[in-house]
C-alpha cells in the first residue's frame, strides 16, 4: 500500500494527465448505463442526423440514436478488448518467457523460436484473418456459447503473448543467472519457490509497463477489426464501427459522426501510452539522471 | 574417520562455445575451463586457491558446490559421489557445502529484507516458524551486525553489509564446507580486512572448512593453512601456505609473488583495521572478537 502511495507521489504531470485519462474513461464505461442521457439502441427518425446541440451533446447518426451514449457504452467494447486481451497475452506470454529463461537448453529454444514465428506475423493482419475464417457469430465451444467479443479477446491476447514473452525473457534470463538465484538452489528451493519467489517479482516492472502501452494498441485493433465489420456487430455500438457507420458522413458534411468516436480512440489510446510512459519512469532506476538530462 | 571432506578426483569441465547451428553442424569447439584437476580438502583446513581471472577458479568452486557438473571426473563430498547426490536436488546434503558470492550487490534478491531471506534460509533448513526470529539474531550477531539491521532492504545496506549478510545466509544452513568465491575483491581495503578477519574467526569458532577463492595473495596469506596455485584450468602447485609462497617452485608461482606490492608481500599478521575504518555499522570490536 505504501508502494502505491510512492509511486503516485513520483508520477510528473504527463503522467497524472494519463492516469485521469484513463481513470474517466474507466469510470464512464463501468457507469454507462448511469450517464447516459439516451439508448444507444434507440431510434428515432424524427431527430435523425442533428447536429450537436443542447439536447444531444454529440448530434445523433442516421438512426437518430445519440452519438454520446453510444460512445459510453462504446467504451466499454473497446476497454474490455484491450485490458482482457493483455491479460490473457500476459498470462501466456509471461509464462512462456519464464519458463524459456528459468529452464535453458532446448525448452529454451524451442519456445523462443515459436516465439519468434507467432511475433513474425503482423498482428492486424492475424486479427482479420483469423476473425475472418471462424465468421462473426457466435462460437460454440462445447456447452458454451462465445460471442464474437470473446473470441476478439483471446485473439489479439495470443498475438500480444509474443511481446509479453520476449520483455519477461529478457529480464528473467538475467536474473535467472544471478547469484541470489543460485544461492536459493544451493538451499535446496524447489523450482517453483525460485521462480515464484526470486524471478518472477523481480520481472513485473517492465511487464506492467509493457501491459499499459498494449492496452492503448488491444483498443486500436478492437477498434479496426469493428470498422471493417469483423468486431463488434450493429447494432451494439463500438468506436470502430461508428467510425465505419460515419465513412459516409465525412463526404455529405455530418462531421460529427467520425470526428468524436475518432477523439474517444485518440484520447483513450494517449491516455494509455502516458501512463504506461509515467509507470516506465517510476521504475526505472535511472529516471532520476533522465530528468536531470533532459 | 579422517578422509577428505571435499575431493576431487580428475575434474574436468568444457563450455560449448559457438552458435546453435554450429553445433547442430558438429563444428562445436569446446573452451576447456578446468583441465583434469584433482583435489582433497581435509575437515578444518583453510585452503586459498589463488589464480589470474580465467584461471578456473570460479569453474572450481561451482562444481566443488554443486552448482554445476564436471564434464570429466567426479567430485565427493565426504566420501559420496556428487554426482549421485545431486540427484536428490533438496537432500539434507545441500546444507552441507554452501557459498558466500563475490558480487553483494547480485548476490542478494533486492525485493527481500534481510530478515525475509535469512528466514526463508532457515525454513528450507526445516527450523519451525517459532524459532526462526531467535536464530535471525544469532546470525546477524556471529556476523557482526545488529537486529536493526532486519527489516531493511539490500540497496539500503553498505557493500560490507551485504556481504555480511550474504555470508550469514549460507551459514544459516549450518554448513561443513563454506566455500568463498572472491567474497571481498569487490570492497575497499578497510572492509576487506573486517570480512577477512570475520571468516578467519568463524573458521575457528564453527569449525568451518573453508575454500577462499582470491587473486589477492596477501589475503591468502593472513587467512589460509594451505594454497592451491591455479593457472589455465590446472593445479601448477599446492601445499602448505608458508612453503608454498617462501619457497615457490613453479615459475607461474614465483611470478604471481613477484607481482605483489613489497609492503604486503612480508606481510603475515592480519592486516590492521584503520581507528577510522571502525564505520558503525561493525557493533563487535574486530580485534577483541579473534
Amino acid at each position: 500500500m505504501s508502494d502505491l502511495r510512492k509511486a503516485l507521489r513520483g508520477l510528473d504531470w504527463s503522467g497524472w494527465l494519463g492516469a485521469g485519462i484513463v481513470g474517466l474513461i474507466v469510470l464512464a464505461a463501468i457507469f454507462a448505463p448511469l450517464i447516459a442521457p439516451y439508448d444507444p439502441l434507440a431510434l428515432n427518425i424524427e431527430d435523425r442526423l442533428t447536429a450537436p446541440d443542447a439536447r444531444h451533446w454529440l448530434g445523433t447518426d442516421q438512426g437518430g440514436r445519440d452519438v454520446l451514449s453510444r460512445i459510453l457504452f462504446g467504451a466499454r467494447a473497446s476497454l474490455s478488448v484491450g485490458i482482457g486481451a493483455v491479460l490473457i497475452g500476459a498470462l501466456i506470454g509471461v509464462s512462456a518467457g519464464i519458463f524459456a529463461a528459468y529452464k535453458g537448453g532446448l525448452g529454451e529454444q524451442v519456445v523462443m523460436r515459436i516465439v519468434d514465428g507467432v511475433a513474425s506475423i503482423p498482428l492486424l493482419v492475424w486479427a482479420i484473418a483469423i476473425v475472418g475464417i471462424l465468421g462473426v457469430g457466435p462460437l460454440a465451444v462445447g456447452p458454451l456459447l462465445l460471442p464474437n467479443e470473446v473470441k476478439i479477446v483471446v485473439l489479439v491476447g495470443c498475438l500480444f503473448s509474443p511481446v509479453f514473452a520476449r520483455v519477461t525473457y529478457a529480464v528473467a534470463k538475467r536474473i535467472a543467472g544471478a547469484d541470489y538465484v543460485r544461492a536459493r538452489f544451493l538451499q535446496g528451493a524447489s523450482h517453483w519457490q525460485i521462480v515464484s519467489g526470486d524471478v518472477l517479482p523481480n520481472c513485473l516492472s517492465p511487464i506492467i509497463v509493457q501491459g499499459t502501452l498494449l492496452v492503448a494498441i488491444g483498443i486500436v485493433i478492437e477498434a479496426s477489426i469493428s470498422f471493417v465489420g469483423l468486431g463488434v456487430q450493429p447494432p451494439q455500438p463500438s468506436w470502430g464501427t461508428m467510425l465505419s457507420d460515419a465513412r459516409s458522413a465525412i463526404y455529405s458534411g455530418e462531421w460529427w459522426l467520425p470526428v468524436f468516436p475518432g477523439l474517444a480512440i485518440s484520447l483513450t489510446v494517449i491516455g494509455f501510452n502516458l501512463l504506461g510512459d509515467a509507470v516506465r519512469d517510476l521504475f526505472d532506476p535511472r529516471s532520476e539522471a533522465r530528468t536531470l538530462v533532459a | 574417520m579422517t578422509g577428505p571432506i571435499l575431493s576431487l578426483r580428475g575434474v574436468s569441465k568444457s563450455f560449448p562455445q559457438g552458435g546453435l547451428l554450429d553445433r547442430l553442424l558438429g563444428r562445436d569447439s569446446r573452451l576447456v575451463a578446468l583441465d583434469d584437476v584433482s583435489l582433497d580438502v581435509m575437515r578444518g583446513d583453510v585452503v586459498g586457491i589463488v589464480g589470474e581471472s580465467g584461471s578456473g577458479k570460479s569453474t572450481l568452486a561451482g562444481l566443488a558446490v554443486g552448482l554445476a557438473r564436471p564434464t570429466s571426473g567426479e567430485v565427493l563430498l565426504d566420501g559420496q559421489s556428487m554426482a549421485v547426490l545431486m540427484r536428490d536436488h533438496a537432500g539434507p546434503w545441500r546444507r552441507r557445502v554452501q557459498m558466500v558470492f563475490q558480487d553483494s550487490s547480485s548476490a542478494l534478491n533486492p525485493r527481500k529484507s534481510v530478515e525475509r531471506c535469512l528466514g526463508e534460509t532457515l525454513a528450507l533448513r526445516g527450523v519451525p516458524r517459532a524459532q526462526r526470529d531467535s536464530e535471525i539474531a544469532d546470525l546477524l550477531t556471529l556476523v557482526g551486525l545488529g537486529p536493526e539491521i532486519g527489516p531493511r532492504l539490500p540497496h539500503e545496506l553498505s557493500g560490507g553489509q551485504r556481504q555480511r549478510i550474504g555470508l550469514a545466509r549460507a551459514l544459516a544452513m549450518k554448513p561443513e564446507v563454506l566455500i568463498a568465491d572472491e567474497p571481498v575483491s569487490a570492497l575497499d581495503v578497510s572492509l576487506q580486512a573486517q570480512v577477512i578477519n570475520l571468516l578467519s574467526r568463524l573458521t575457528r569458532e564453527l569449525g568451518l572448512t573453508l575454500l577462499f577463492i582470491s587473486h589477492d595473495l596477501a589475503l591468502v596469506r593472513t587467512l589460509c593453512s594451505r594454497i592451491v596455485v591455479m593457472r589455465k584450468g590446472t593445479i601448477v602447485e599446492q601445499g602448505p601456505c608458508l612453503d608454498v609462497l617462501g619457497r615457490p617452485q613453479h615459475p607461474y608461482t614465483q611470478a604471481l609473488i613477484a607481482a605483489v606490492p613489497k609492503g604486503l608481500a612480508g606481510r603475515r599478521t592480519p592486516l590492521p583495521v584503520r581507528a577510522d575504518a571502525a564505520v558503525p555499522e561493525t557493533r563487535e570490536d574486530i580485534h577483541g572478537a579473534a
